[in-house]
């Protein structure tokens, strides 16, 4: 059921990008094969991948290696999305700290930490690793709203 | 002789002071890494070349930096499979089937100083293959032209999906996305913008980290959801932490056997760990039909499974320096970071840069002796990390990746690009897409299409000039061998399941 799902979103996705694809034209050519070509042809290659899965998914009886979906799960994984699609969002603005600090207790607090657990990881996560990296490595990251402080 | 000398003047860069100090964080890195659970040696390289790249460490040590993470994640991988049957990655899981039987059994001690023991040998094995065998490629490689290079390329996309086992067609397909994506991005031979949707971020392609983090780090996040539990209990290594003289003998045939095993397949493109290690330990069990107790705590089904894993770990390196094209994830992450530093590896590599190749080669040896002088009696302290919660662990696994892919280019682009892509991942992972193959199609995409638009801009767009050498005639025989080879199984697996209800 899946997998026929996904081969017919993976091979409308293969239609949609290769009518992209065909638009790609290269004003001065001086080589015979253009930049269309090439993706085009991988385009086709996955287009027949997908219409095998369509036709001929794999049986129900076959061993998968994950485990299967439930609600509870899924209901996880999205609200671990969100929160990471926060944290990206926060993480110039913030500045890494003040973010980190958010992210790692909501993130604690997501894989099952008690709340004073996960205050104190997300507190030590957020200074140790800023420590670490931008003044020990020397990876700069954003100060954002705490840059006050530096000077 | 001038191998010998060559390996000589690597030594030389492998034991300075500061390069010998760079293999030990690497060791130590790679053997936490490979132990945790969700963090696999594709990870843990890839989360280093930001770092790496920020310290502004010289190319050579980059990469032995890179390599130690690699093997030490080898290492590591087998204490979590022993104590905690858990295998930190799938390379792993033949590791459990007798590692964990023999902890129970109150032999701890025994099975992680065996396996660090046949990890050694099979890593020792490899790396004299890699000093005979690598040179003797390069010379030989260096006749190849982009139209060779090209069928190789087709041919290490076929090996992948022929050697995977259950399911080739997934894993063609998914090398197909990860070819795609390399597609990503200005063209850089004639400047049209392709499939960047008028993003800026997307012009420059999508950086290889952001990727990788993406596929393995945000999608194990994911992944690790399902598990939350507050940190195992690992069966303690109590007793006798050394084996004895009259096991080591026991298991010595095993380990030879094994590590050759395992040096071909890690030379064979795609194949990889993984592969190698199943079939060491089942050649190993058919072997071994007397006085089996394979399953049960044999230490020659521990012996196999490490042994070869190692040995694949470094022959991957062979087709990676000698012809850029990776064998493994791992060696497609290290790839990556090469080109970061402006290196082409092939076989010029050899002649032009010789410090950088016999450095890797030399600090090879450097690291699997450290790792087996630390594992021995560190071990303690390795197995006291494995009982960290998740609720700790997660969070800082999270962060770290995102400093890595913040750090390669400032923008908070990559890193929404970076959860895009892990979710994806993950979808691909539950419908049981080989994330690795992606990977592997990402790194080989480009080179692939340059050196096909240069093959045909040199024969005037004839694809007669894929088919003109007796290079690609060979190869290409290997492409349709390796198509034959899941069709020829799944006949036979159909024809078996047709003559069971007979015999039933």
């Amino acid at each position: 059921m899946y997998q026929r799902l996904f081969g017919l979103v993976l091979l409308l996705a293969c239609a949609g990008l290769g009518i992209v694809a065909w638009g790609y034209h290269a004003p001065f050519s001086y080589e015979p094969v253009g930049p269309r070509a090439y993706p085009l042809l991988l385009l086709v290659l996955m287009g027949l991948g997908a219409i095998y899965l369509l036709a001929k998914p794999a049986s129900a009886t076959a061993h998968a290696d994950e485990p299967p979906m439930d609600r509870h799960v899924l209901r996880k994984v999205i609200g671990c999305v969100v929160i990471l699609m926060v944290y990206a969002a926060l993480f110039e603005r913030l500045g890494f700290i003040a973010a980190s600090i958010l992210f790692g207790v909501a993130m604690a607090r997501l894989y099952g930490g008690t709340w004073l657990a996960s205050a104190a990881s997300g507190l030590m996560l957020a200074v140790g690793l800023y420590l670490l990296f931008d003044k020990a490595l020397d990876v700069p990251l954003p100060l954002g709203i705490l840059s006050a402080l530096e000077n | 002789m001038e191998t010998l000398s060559y390996l000589g003047q690597g030594f030389g860069v492998a034991l300075s002071p500061y390069n010998l100090f760079t293999a030990l964080c690497g060791t130590l890195i790679g053997t936490v890494v490979g132990l945790l659970p969700g963090l696999g040696p594709i990870n843990g390289v890839a989360l280093l070349i930001p770092i790496a790249f920020a310290l502004g460490l010289p190319p050579e040590s980059a990469l032995i930096l890179l390599a130690a993470v690699y093997l030490g994640c080898e290492y590591g991988g087998r204490i979590s499979s022993i104590l905690l049957n858990i295998p930190g990655e799938a390379s792993a899981v033949m590791t459990t089937l007798d590692g964990y039987p023999l902890a129970r059994q109150g032999k701890g001690g025994i099975a992680l100083s065996i396996s660090a023991w046949s990890s050694f040998v099979g890593g020792l094995m490899a790396t004299c293959g890699v000093v005979i065998f690598a040179p003797l490629l390069a010379k030989w490689a260096v006749a190849f032209g982009p139209a060779e290079y090209f069928v190789l390329m087709v041919f290490a996309i076929v090996c992948l999906a022929g050697m995977a086992g259950n399911k080739p067609m997934k894993t063609a397909i998914a090398a197909c996305i990860g070819l795609f994506l390399s597609c990503v991005g200005i063209d850089s031979n004639s400047g049209v913008y392709r499939f960047t949707f008028g993003s800026l971020g997307l012009a420059d392609g999508i950086q290889f980290v952001v990727l990788v983090l993406g596929l393995f780090s945000v999608s194990e996040i994911l992944v690790l959801l399902e598990r939350t539990h507050h940190g195992q209990k690992a069966i303690e290594a109590k007793g006798r932490m050394l084996f004895s003289l009259k096991e080591g003998a026991s298991v010595l045939a095993t380990n030879l056997r094994s590590g050759a095993v395992g040096f071909v397949l890690g030379i064979l493109p795609g194949a990889g760990a993984t592969l190698a290690s199943a079939v060491a330990y089942m050649s190993e069990k058919r072997l071994a039909h007397k006085d089996n107790k394979f399953g049960d705590g044999d230490l020659r089904g521990l012996a196999a499974p490490e042994t070869a894993n190692s040995a694949s770990a470094c022959g991957s390196m062979v087709p990676m320096l000698t012809l850029g094209v990776p064998g493994s994830g791992t060696t497609a992450v290290m790839l990556g970071a090469l080109t970061l530093y402006n290196i082409t590896p092939g076989p010029l590599l050899f002649q032009n840069q010789p410090e950088i190749v016999w450095g890797l080669i030399a600090s090879l040896f450097v690291a699997n002796l450290m790792l087996i002088l630390m594992n021995v009696p560190m071990i303690k302290i390795f197995t006291k990390i494995l009982a960290v919660p998740y609720w700790a662990l997660v969070p800082a696994i999270a962060i770290i990746t995102s400093i890595g892919v913040y750090a390669v280019h400032a923008t908070t682009f990559d890193l929404f690009l970076m959860i895009a892509i892990g979710i994806v991942g993950y979808i691909l992972r539950k419908m049981d897409f080989p994330l690795s193959a992606i990977l592997l199609g990402f790194i080989l995409g480009g080179l692939m299409e340059q050196n096909l638009r240069r093959a045909l801009s040199i024969s005037n767009g004839e694809l007669g000039i894929l088919f003109a050498s007796p290079i690609t005639w060979g190869v290409w025989t290997l492409i349709a061998a390796m198509i034959a080879l899941p069709i020829w199984r799944a006949w036979r697996a159909r024809r078996q399941r047709l003559a069971q209800p007979v015999s039933v």
